[in-house]
């Protein structure tokens, strides 16, 4: 039997670093195949090889039967190939049509047809019942209508192969319920899909065969009768998770406390937000990222300023203040994009991990930032955390360090301010487990210790694992309040797509 | 150590790019028909051929390495002011004024007129920065016009109000300084003059100050990632303002010493003809912002005018010479290849990882 | 007001053209997300090498395109450094406006064997132009007609940049190279080949801003000559948000101003003061300009 697309034993070395070890993967036509792995197990270096944006070092493509090349995306897209990256591909300023047409677009002698480019849209749309107004800007879509945009471009683009990219990880539930229904009839109407990701439930529902990548080797290939989520699972990690300690029954007074937070920029952000985090306490708030939690977070460090209401840190009101005032009054935060606002990546990790510290005290001999004393303690944090800082030690560039050991420096700078309070937004985003494992050990230390923590994440399982009580945020309200004990993925999940659940109280004091 | 590891490395690329601008300077020798050796000979010896064109080049660059480590201050920062030209010559004017009208003894007039040379620089900086802070109005624009207005102010003021009008042509320029004030020469009739030993004395200053300070370190990380700088608490405008007023006031600075040090009046158009501010901007670039490299990357560069200067006395090539080595040498100082430009290409394999 | 007068809006119209030409090759390479700073030095070499042109060829077409010429191998340059070297623009900008006036003072000596400038009472300049139709309405005609080729092409160069921008697919995808590059080429967009086309094109524009410049306003080449157009050109392309028709305006606007100062300095005003007015007035004018040109950081 021809498969639709074969790889074969695709390998693929960086230095000393093999991203894929020998990974094959087969593909039939109206098949759904999902690639699962943990972050850094090497799915998105397979898809890059596969869409022409990065070469093999050895292995081959067969593409119904012949063995092919592809020296870049273009050369990917004319054989049938696309792909929905988990980072959409999308210009804001042109419309919905613009963006579906691109790179081939109608045109008459040169000019572009903008008024066909409207029509095949429309015509496609409805052909795979991927509903999408041509007109509007691609920026005012939802996210969910953006990646509808970009589904409806690859098949514009004539693809018989699409590749999804975490489609899921951005998605309201309803949305990734739909997105499910999409995929299938796709698959249904003889199209071939790749789904990558690693939230197992979706695989089960949706794919029909399922590749398990682990350190950059397949390590399980399976059709989804013979298998199920806790084999997967299995599969995925290779070991046995780490317990985390036990978590003290502690009953602390309050530390943060939030009140009626507002925000406006032309349009209502944050709306009258209201809530306290106590001492020996990890609050965890879930929902749907771009739902007020990142001016939430910015708001609280002072990062942003706010129209109404009032942040009160250890019973010191901060609202409006500086950032370097709420540090001192005693907040740590461990950002939510760890390249963007966590660290200078040219820098090195000492000038890294020196940030918040260069006017302490402890670390100044008359005007001089006393840089042995910090180097000691910087120490000490790279064998804590094993941080892997690669051959240069300390002075080794930041932007060097993979996503893991970089994310536990800055947990590490954060945890070593000794703050009572501490915000921790995607504390995980993209880390390895056993990275994963450390800073989830840290937090809850931390928090045993008596010091209460914010705790922002969009993996609800995260969210469980950790956190004594539950708010979930939706269109930039507190949309319900849960404990440890009520809480479950499904409550969660209603209200994070705006639903309402019995008996969960509505005001999160 | 590391010190000196730094040092080294900041070294290697200019090198590399004086060597190519060289080059660049014999194909236009040749184009004109002259030997390339003996041209190259020539510009050695106006440089460096005796003490008296040694001395001459170190004055040149005083004000060239006063402004350079103002620049070098402010690119640290991440802020591009390109207005050293505006606040070297509006703290020059203000200066000279001080200097003829305040009634004070010599040696207070001059410290009067330093002060008053670096604070006016430095304000005319701040200006820009604020309206940045204030209006965002983008500070590589804003620097740019306000040097046409503080060049063009200070001219009126010594054509009409300030002008000497005591000599026979009526140049526009402000009546001689008293002697008590000028800047002493550091070697009895040679040009260079005690603004030098400022200038060294300022780069290491500032070498000191962003090496191992708090506000050093504020300046460095703001400069490297602005977003990261404000998370950790680093207050961006105030630093901002801050690099703007030290960076204009060291043109300022570079103004006044010029006047103090070698024309002893201000006269329209002798900071700005020898594009003292435009070279100072180069020697940053080529010294990487670093105030130690600055030293040397500022009198290399003024060797190059000094000994065109010398070429275009002995032979028929022009002075314009330098202007094209000098261009050529930022060029390629900006060009990220040697192994700067290889580290990008190996960072950028290594950082996939991350990304799988 | 006796300085207020139709033949102010005709040298205003004089005055705007190589602003305008050199603003619309800016617009051109920020939409392909590069802040080009080296306009200034693309402009005095165009203008340098319409006068050699013309000296040596003794033809005004042919000058004008070895000024374009000239200035398109000085935009090679910089993309070549800015795109193939990943060198900082706003860097090779500089330096580009350093060699451009290293060089052509330099080639003055060495070519005519002056200094400081050129002037040939035999060489012709470009011609101007009567329109016939409106020969005879008496404003129009004042305003409109009798400007030199290049004053009409700057004009028609906005246009046709409009219609590029936006009615073409080329156009289109150069808008798409400058919103977001990383998605251009993931689409398979040759996104460099566009982003050199822009600049090579900006490259044109400015050689005959140049050649407008001694050619068209005066018949000689003085070293320094293009005296901040190329910057004053930035702001207006600032101004006129990258906008062919926006610039046009903004162009206006300082071309106005140009022609104004020029105008006051019959007047009691010190000269210093008028040379100053666009200036000043375009710092006053940035006040109002709320939405920021993307292209512009102030990061090295």
């Amino acid at each position: 039997m021809v498969h639709r697309l074969e790889m074969r034993e695709m390998t693929k070395k960086y230095g000393d670093f093999t991203a894929n070890d020998k990974v094959s993967i087969t593909l039939g036509e109206g098949e759904v195949h999902a690639i699962v792995g943990e972050n850094g197990a090497g799915k998105t270096t397979l898809m890059r090889m596969l869409y022409g944006m990065e070469q093999p070092t050895s292995g081959e493509m067969v593409l119904h039967g012949k063995p092919v090349v592809f020296r870049g995306p273009d050369d990917a897209i004319r054989h049938g190939i696309g792909m929905v990256h988990q980072h959409f591909m999308l210009f804001g300023e042109f419309s919905v049509a613009e963006n579906i047409v691109i790179g081939y677009e109608p045109s008459k002698s040169g000019f572009f047809q903008r008024k066909e480019a409207v029509a095949k849209v429309r015509e496609l749309s409805e052909q795979y019942r991927i509903p999408v107004d041509p007109l509007a800007r691609v920026a005012s879509c939802s996210i969910g209508e953006q990646q509808r945009v970009e589904i409806l471009k690859v098949l514009y683009q004539g693809a018989d192969i699409i590749v999804l990219d975490e489609p899921t990880a951005v998605l309201t539930p309803l949305e990734v319920k739909d997105l499910l229904k999409t995929i299938r009839h796709l698959a249904d109407s003889g199209k071939s899909v790749i789904l990558i990701t690693h939230k197992l439930q979706e695989v089960m529902e949706v794919a029909d065969r399922i590749t398990v990548l682990r350190g950059g080797k397949v390590t399980g290939s399976v059709a989804k009768e013979e298998t199920d989520v806790d084999d997967l699972a299995r599969l995925m990690v290779g070991r046995e998770l780490q317990q985390l300690s036990e978590r003290l029954p502690l009953d602390g007074k309050p530390l943060l406390q939030v009140e009626n937070l507002t925000i406006r920029d032309k349009q209502l952000l944050l709306d009258r937000v209201s809530f306290a985090v106590h001492h020996g306490e990890i609050v965890g708030i879930a929902g749907v990222s771009g739902n007020g939690q990142s001016e939430l977070l910015q708001a609280i460090s002072g990062l942003r300023t706010v129209q109404e209401g009032t942040v009160r840190l250890g019973g010191v009101d901060v609202t409006n203040q500086s950032v370097a005032k709420i540090r001192e009054t005693g907040l740590s935060h461990i950002p939510e994009d760890r390249y963007l606002w966590g660290a200078a990546k040219t820098e090195s990790v000492e000038e890294n991990a020196l940030m918040g510290y260069q006017r302490k005290a402890a670390y100044n001999r008359r005007g001089v930032i006393a840089r042995d004393a910090f180097r000691r303690v910087v120490q000490e944090w790279v064998k804590r955390f094993a941080i892997k800082t690669g051959s240069r030690q300390l002075q080794e560039q930041a932007g060097n360090l993979s996503g893991g050991n970089l994310q536990k420096l800055i947990v590490a700078r954060e945890l070593g301010h000794q703050t009572a309070f501490l915000m921790a937004a995607e504390p995980t985003r993209g880390v390895d487990i056993g990275a994963m494992e450390y800073i989830h050990q840290a937090l809850i230390e931390k928090r045993n210790s008596g010091d209460g923590i914010l705790l922002v994440s969009s993996e609800l399982s995260e969210i469980l694992a950790l956190s004594d009580r539950i708010l979930v945020m939706y269109k930039g309200k507190i949309a319900g309040e849960l404990s440890r004990a009520e809480a479950s993925e499904e409550k969660i999940s209603v209200l994070m797509a705006g639903g309402s659940i019995h008996g969960s109280s509505q005001r999160a004091m | 150590m590391v010190a000196v590891k730094e040092l080294c490395k900041s070294l290697v690329q200019p090198l590399l790019a004086v060597f190519i601008g060289l080059l660049t300077g014999a194909v236009v020798i040749a184009a004109v028909g002259e030997s390339i050796i003996g041209t190259y000979q020539e510009l050695w010896k106006g440089a460096f051929g005796s003490f008296y064109f040694f001395s001459s080049t170190l004055a040149r660059a005083t004000p060239i390495m006063l402004i350079a480590l103002g620049l070098a201050l402010a690119f640290r920062a991440g802020v591009f002011n390109l207005g050293a030209e505006g606040q070297m010559v509006l703290g020059a004017i203000s200066a000279t004024l001080v200097a003829i009208y305040l009634p004070a003894p010599g040696i207070v007039k001059m410290l009067a007129a330093l002060v008053t040379g670096i604070a006016m620089g430095g304000l005319w900086s701040l200006m820009a920065g604020y309206m940045e802070a204030k209006f965002r109005i983008p500070l590589l624009i804003s620097t740019l016009l306000l040097n046409y207005i503080a060049v063009l102010f200070a001219s009126y003021l010594v054509t009409e109000p300030f002008q000497d009008k005591g000599g026979s042509a009526a140049l526009a320029q402000t009546v001689m300084l008293d002697k008590s004030i000028w800047l002493p020469k550091l070697f009895a009739g040679m040009s260079v003059h005690a603004g030098f030993l400022i200038a060294l004395a300022a780069a290491l200053l500032l070498f000191w100050v962003l090496r191992f300070t708090p506000f050093g370190y504020e300046v460095k990380m703001l400069g490297q990632n602005p977003f990261f700088a404000q998370y950790g608490g680093i207050q961006r405008i105030k630093v901002m303002l801050t690099g703007m007023f030290a960076s204009g006031a060291f043109a300022g600075l570079a103004g006044t010493v010029e006047v103090l040090g070698s024309h002893y009046r201000f006269v329209d158009g002798a900071l700005t003809v020898p594009n003292f501010a435009w070279t100072g901007l180069m020697a940053t670039l080529l010294a990487n912002s670093n105030p130690i490299g600055v030293i040397f990357t500022s009198i290399l560069l003024a060797a190059f005018q000094t000994g065109a200067m010398g070429v275009e006395r002995n032979t028929e090539v022009p002075l314009e010479l330098a202007s094209v080595i000098q261009a050529v040498l930022i060029l390629f100082i900006s060009a990220k290849f040697s192994y700067t430009w290889w580290k990008q290409r190996k960072k950028k394999g290594g950082n996939t990882h991350g990304v799988a | 007001m006796e300085w207020l007068d139709w033949s102010l809006i005709s040298s205003t119209i004089r005055m705007v053209t190589p602003i305008l030409l050199a603003a619309l090759g800016g617009a051109l390479c920020s939409r392909v997300g590069i802040f080009n700073v080296g306009l200034e030095g693309l402009i005095l070499v165009g203008a340098f090498s319409a006068i050699v042109g013309n000296h040596f060829t003794g033809s005004l077409i042919l000058a004008v395109l070895i000024a374009a010429a000239a200035s398109v191998l000085f935009s090679l340059l910089f993309s070549y450094m800015t795109i193939g070297l990943k060198a900082n623009e706003i860097v090779v900008g500089v330096a580009i406006n350093f060699l451009a006036l290293g060089i052509t003072t330099f080639a003055l000596r060495a070519i005519f064997d002056v200094k400081g400038a050129f002037y040939d009472k035999d060489m012709a300049g470009l011609p101007r132009l009567e329109i016939p139709l409106i020969h005879d309405i008496p404003v129009v005609c004042e305003i409109i007609s009798g400007h030199s080729p290049l004053v009409y092409l700057a004009f028609l160069a906005a246009i046709l940049l409009y219609i590029f921008l936006y009615r073409t697919v080329t156009g289109f995808r150069v808008l798409a190279v400058g919103m977001n590059p990383v998605a251009a080429r993931s689409l398979g967009l040759k996104a460099t080949r566009l982003q050199v086309m822009a600049i090579l094109l900006c490259g044109v524009l400015c050689g005959v801003a140049g050649a407008q410049l001694s050619l068209g306003q005066v018949t000689m080449f003085t070293e320094g000559m293009t005296a901040g157009r190329g910057f004053i050109a930035l702001v207006a392309m600032m101004m006129g948000q990258s906008h062919p028709l926006g610039i046009l305006a903004s162009s206006l606007l300082f071309g106005f101003m140009d022609a104004l100062s020029i105008r006051l300095q019959g007047f009691s005003i010190p000269t210093q003061f008028t040379s100053m007015l666009p200036y000043v007035l375009t710092i006053a004018a940035m006040f109002f300009l709320k939405e920021k040109n993307r292209g512009v950081g102030s990061n090295q």
